[in-house]
């Protein structure tokens, strides 16, 4: 029955969004470490992360800094989207889903989105640029209909539910 | 509003209570309360016929149109 199944998927699912949000913060930690040792000790830090000494290594290593601050900047956009999706899942359990509020938050979620996935082409950018025949980077950017398509569809589902909550407002007041 | 609910006057021409009516029509005391004290956003054609049916009266009996009341009066 999905009276039944729906409430235990959403407990599920918020509990997932909640290590999610744990995991980020650590990825977000441990890139700034990352980054940090890099600046701090450029040469074992590089090779730790399998680059060769061979000819001019400056510029990768720029390239893999500069990956290193998108990951960081991806870290609190990454969070919000989390966060906005926990609390869409929240009201749901509590039975309010079509609400103005959930309206916006999809529209942050979808902004957010919009964010990661243009800092993921960025990082294909800077990894084009600095890999090289013989420093090659395995960071690669592939375009993904997929995903601008879910942008794309959480854009138009929060207008959705911006007139689903404008119904249920309007319901409210029925006698 | 300027829509004027008279339900409260329909009832009292009746001799009929809120509770009464709520119970012959089967909707709930709050939701009838709502419509009495001219609350109410919208009110369903099927509450509207129910109520009717259950006081002998017609739409305009329940309602009126007063263009001099606020309109933020809601």
């Amino acid at each position: 029955m999905p009276k039944n199944t729906y409430p235990d998927t959403l407990s599920l699912s918020r509990k997932v969004l909640r290590v999610l949000k744990e995991l980020n913060l650590l990825m977000g930690f441990l890139i700034s470490a990352l980054l940090i040792a890099s600046l701090v000790a450029a040469e074992p830090v590089m090779a730790a992360l399998g680059v060769r000494r061979t000819g001019d290594t400056s510029t990768l290593f720029l390239g893999m800094r500069l990956i290193m601050v998108i990951g960081i900047v991806a870290v609190p956009i990454t969070q919000r989207v989390l966060g906005r999706l926990l609390s869409i899942v929240e009201s749901v359990l509590v039975g309010t889903p079509f609400v103005s509020a959930n309206a916006v938050r999809l529209q942050q979620i979808a902004w957010g989105i919009l964010g990661l996935e243009l800092l993921h082409l960025a990082v294909g950018i800077v990894a084009a640029s600095v890999a090289s025949d013989a420093n090659p980077l395995a960071l690669r950017w592939t375009f993904s209909l997929t995903r601008w398509l879910a942008v794309l569809l959480l854009f138009v589902l929060a207008r959705v539910f911006e007139q689903g909550a404008r119904m249920r407002e309007d319901l409210d007041g029925t006698v | 509003m300027p829509i004027i609910v008279k339900l409260d006057d329909m009832l009292y021409e009746r001799r009929m209570s809120l509770t009464e009516l709520s119970e012959r029509i089967g909707i709930t005391l709050p939701n009838l309360s709502i419509l009495k004290t001219g609350k109410a956003r919208a009110i369903r054609f099927s509450t509207l016929e129910a109520v009717c049916e259950a006081l002998q009266c017609q739409p305009g009996d329940l309602l009126a149109f007063d263009p001099t009341a606020s309109a933020e009066e809601a």
